[in-house]
């Protein structure tokens, strides 16, 4: 009996399974990046990416399913086809446009510079001579590398350089101000402060990166973004993730 | 001896010898061979981009030796005290020099490389590549502690008892009978050790010092050519690891023609 109960069920379940698969999206995202997609205390993936995401599936009909993956190799997984989509808090540049294509823009961010509590640096540079750190690959990391004079490092997760400046091995982190804020105001605040947000003349902004050619996932992506925007439930969870 | 009996020759060539081949082909040759014509004809054929990556990595070349040279110093030096901590007659030291070898064997050293670095950056304030040479040389000092108590052990007690009796105390019988015979055994695995440790220094990459991997992988995120840039990171190794197995088994060989006498 109990058999059989268990053979329906895994029968229903392959069911819905193939049911759901039209609608599901799979999105690759590092869950590293507080407070755009992070990994909570009970080990679940939230973040104001991923509820910005479920939103947008209600609003046009998909189901997005999060995959935690590490920042470096994440764009080499998209085009082997190991997910649809990345939710990566990935900046769009005209580089990573030619390997892959972007939803609409989803929020727009600044290159913020954070530094120790007790130091003087007010801008990039101020730093010549020394190392500042970054994300591997991040558009933060390619302004450490684009300005002069400076020691450029690299690291594999954004905390990790956090915990290097804290600890003094580097003297300043660039990154995205929404993560910057989350470390610098909450996480390290009796040590960190955020020294300057970079002046560029170009809009930086996430989008949602799909494989080259696959519009059939960027309209749908396309349409529940327009849908949330139209509804102002991204401001919404604006206020809720990142307080302003 | 019949025919199945043949000995099998493990060394740079094909495992079972054939008389009509010369030593032209011999395993070590081909890799090598391959190898380097890879890194000639890849960035001619391809410039862009595994030129650019070739021009990309050299500093991190650089740092990967700097690190596997001084980690296995002091890692030399560790294994050789381990080593003695671990047949010595005092107990305490004996029981110290036993519980760094288990410990350390215990933890990958992925982890230990991560502890060591994080740890020690709260106490103590040190660059990333002396955390880096730290950690490694740490764990594998435990590594060479064993190797050089097999190569004491290695080392009939008849040699202990006749130097003894010549009026050598305990320490002198050491340092100028037993370490000098030892070395012969010592060497070639610890050749082999600080292969690994070039290996295993690729590892460091993840605390952000900038060594061969973290520089391929570096221009990979911005380039996206993640098959070109990998395939010349592992052919950098490649010819690394097979120029120093060489030099180790042509070391090992020199050694040998005392057992040969």
């Amino acid at each position: 009996m109990l058999k059989k109960a268990l053979l329906t069920l895994v029968a229903l379940s392959t069911l819905c399974g193939s049911a759901w698969a039209e609608t599901r999206i799979v999105f690759a995202t590092d869950a590293t990046w507080p407070p755009m997609e992070f990994v909570n205390g009970q080990k679940e993936i939230v973040g104001f990416a991923i509820d910005f995401l479920k939103a947008a599936g209600k609003e046009a009909g998909f189901t997005p399913v999060f995959k935690n993956t590490a920042w470096d190799g994440i764009f080499a997984g998209l085009a082997v086809g190991k997910y649809d989509a990345i939710s990566s808090s990935v900046s769009i540049t005209e580089e990573r446009k030619k390997a892959m294509d972007f939803s609409e823009p989803y929020f727009t961010v600044h290159q913020a510079l954070i530094v120790n509590k007790a130091s003087t640096v007010k801008s990039l540079a101020d730093l010549k001579g020394k190392k500042v750190g970054g994300q591997i690959g991040t558009t933060g990391y390619f302004a450490i590398k684009a300005a002069d004079g400076l020691v450029p490092k690299s690291y594999d997760e954004i905390g990790l350089a956090m915990e290097d400046l804290n600890v003094g091995r580097i003297d300043a982190v660039v990154c995205d101000d929404p993560v910057a804020a989350n470390y610098a105001l909450d996480k390290y605040k009796e040590k960190l402060k955020i020294a300057a947000v970079l002046k560029t003349d170009k809009v930086e902004s996430y989008g949602f990166a799909v494989k080259k050619g696959n519009k059939k996932i960027l309209d749908l992506l396309n349409k529940g973004i327009e849908a949330v925007r139209a509804k102002g439930i991204d401001q919404e969870l604006k206020k809720k993730w990142i307080g302003q | 001896m019949s025919e199945q009996e043949k000995i099998i020759d493990i060394g740079d060539g094909a495992a079972i010898p054939d008389p009509r081949d010369k030593g032209l082909f011999s395993a070590w040759r081909i890799a090598l061979i391959g190898t380097i014509s890879l890194l000639v004809i890849l960035p001619l054929a391809k410039p862009d981009p595994y030129a650019k990556i070739l021009r990309f990595v050299p500093d991190g070349i650089w740092v990967t030796f700097e690190v596997t040279i001084a980690s296995i110093s002091l890692a030399l030096i560790i294994g050789l005290l381990t080593g003695l901590g671990r047949i010595s007659k005092n107990r305490y030291i004996n029981l110290a020099a036993s519980l760094y070898v288990e410990v350390v064997r215990g933890i990958p050293l992925l982890v230990q490389l991560f502890y060591i670095y994080f740890a020690l950056g709260r106490i103590v304030r040190v660059p990333d590549i002396v955390a880096a040479v730290i950690a490694m040389s740490f764990c594998y000092g435990a590594y060479m502690g064993e190797v050089f108590r097999a190569g004491i052990k290695s080392i009939d007690f008849g040699q202990t008892e006749a130097s003894l009796s010549l009026g050598f105390n305990r320490r002198q019988t050491m340092a100028y009978v037993i370490l000098p015979q030892a070395w012969r055994t010592i060497l070639p695995p610890v050749g082999n050790e600080f292969i690994a440790l070039l290996k295993d220094t690729s590892l460091v990459s993840i605390l952000a010092v900038a060594d061969i991997l973290r520089r391929g992988r570096e221009y990979a995120s911005e380039s996206f050519n993640y098959f070109e840039t990998y395939t010349m990171i592992a052919l950098i190794y490649l010819l690394i690891t097979l120029v120093l197995s060489k030099l180790i088994s042509n070391m090992e060989h020199r050694l040998s023609h005392y057992e040969r006498r």
